[in-house]
């Protein structure tokens, strides 16, 4: 993994306002997942859209970490079920092309 | 621009109190909030309302003076001028002119006045923006460049070889701009490819019907047929039935993001009988059914 792709928790809660221990409840949830470099903790950058994702429901609906642990599964469930319409219509689109 | 009712936007009377929006918000904020309704335009414009409703309204000073002149906002400053050189408002008339929400506000309070989320002087991450391409099967056949405007920015985009009817891809940080230094957001791109007349793509895979005459078909013989990456000699057998089908490895689509790597390309062969046959081909067919 190259070091440029890692985003130190440190720099992320500086840069977002957020507690520290906010980012860490949600690792010991197994809500985001983080690596050690160094006795540093990093994001890597595919979880970063998924943090800040859960920074703004906890922020902006006030959703507490049980809540965020519940959206975010239904989320990713939807974001799945998108992508199964999306290809099961492209299959349909090849019998009916008006589709 | 015409006057935004940031009471009726969070379903409030004019009398509510601070408990009574922060409860509106928080409730109207669940239901239309854009990561809890993922490319649903509306939830976003929706949303970005009731936090222009929230940001005034849960602002004590901002409430004042959006109550005191309402649908007047466009001469606040000169009836406060008015106000204080004569102790009196005044009345003037109130004009709409376009209809952009966030116009209202920034006439109003300053284009300064971003939105806060959660707490003030947080960074926040800017909108996401939305945008659908339609494209050609031929277009999504090759990458190709393009340039998009999105909310007046001109983005210069290449889309790869093999993108699906219906695919998104995220541009990242050409969304909306951040909050109190926040990183822009991102531009999530949706694909939208038009069915072609001739050929029909299954996955990577295309298909196509070739007609080919009664003679060929029976005798063998060679066609000629037009693909996306032009014309193709195709050889046919002798005594090709109607509806068989042959694959032409590797002349299909392209596979996204895997360069050199096509899908196959199926043609079926629809065998066309004669029409108009003069008496003397009738006279052969006839033998030959007879032989």
């Amino acid at each position: 993994m190259e070091n440029d792709q890692l985003i130190a928790i440190e720099t992320f809660c500086t840069f977002y306002n957020v507690e520290y221990s906010f980012v860490e409840s949600l690792r010991n949830n197994e809500l985001i997942e983080t690596v050690v470099v160094d006795d540093h903790r990093f994001l890597e950058i595919p979880q970063l859209y998924k943090l800040e994702r859960m920074v703004r429901l906890h922020h902006d609906l006030d959703i507490n970490l049980a809540g965020i642990g519940a959206v975010n599964s239904l989320l990713d469930r939807i974001d799945s079920l998108d992508r199964e319409i999306v290809s099961l219509r492209n299959k349909l689109r090849f019998y009916e092309p008006g589709l | 621009m015409a006057f935004v009712d940031y009471y009726q936007i969070l379903e409030l009377d004019k009398t509510a109190d601070d408990k009574a929006i922060k409860n509106a918000y928080r409730k109207l904020a669940r239901k239309y909030h854009p990561d809890l309704n993922p490319n649903d335009k509306e939830a976003q414009k929706k949303f970005q309302q009731l936090n222009e409703a929230n940001e005034v309204l849960s602002d004590p000073e901002k409430r004042k003076k959006y109550d005191q002149y309402g649908k007047d906002w466009q001469h606040s400053e000169e009836f406060e001028r008015a106000r204080q050189s004569r102790g009196n408002a005044g009345g003037q008339g109130f004009t709409g002119g376009g209809d952009q929400f966030s116009d209202f506000f920034e006439s109003m309070f300053g284009s300064g006045s971003g939105f806060s989320g959660g707490g003030r002087g947080a960074r926040y991450r800017g909108q996401d923006y939305q945008a659908d391409v339609n494209l050609t099967l031929r277009d999504a056949y090759e990458a190709h460049k393009q340039t998009l405007t999105v909310n007046g920015r001109n983005i210069r985009i290449t889309i790869p070889a093999g993108i699906e009817n219906g695919q998104t891809i995220k541009i990242a940080g050409h969304g909306g701009k951040g909050t109190n230094g926040g990183p822009d957001g991102d531009l999530f791109i949706t694909f939208s490819i038009e069915p072609d007349s001739k050929l029909r793509r299954s996955g990577n895979d295309l298909h196509l019907k070739a007609e080919v005459d009664l003679y060929t078909a029976v005798l063998g013989g060679d066609l000629v047929i037009e693909t996306l990456s032009g014309k193709l000699k195709l050889p046919v057998k002798p005594e090709t039935q109607n509806g068989s089908i042959v694959r032409l490895k590797g002349k299909g689509f392209p596979v996204y993001k895997k360069e050199g790597q096509f899908g196959d390309l199926y043609v079926t062969f629809d065998v066309k009988i004669p029409t108009n046959l003069t008496e003397r081909q009738k006279e052969l067919f006839t033998e030959l059914a007879k032989s």
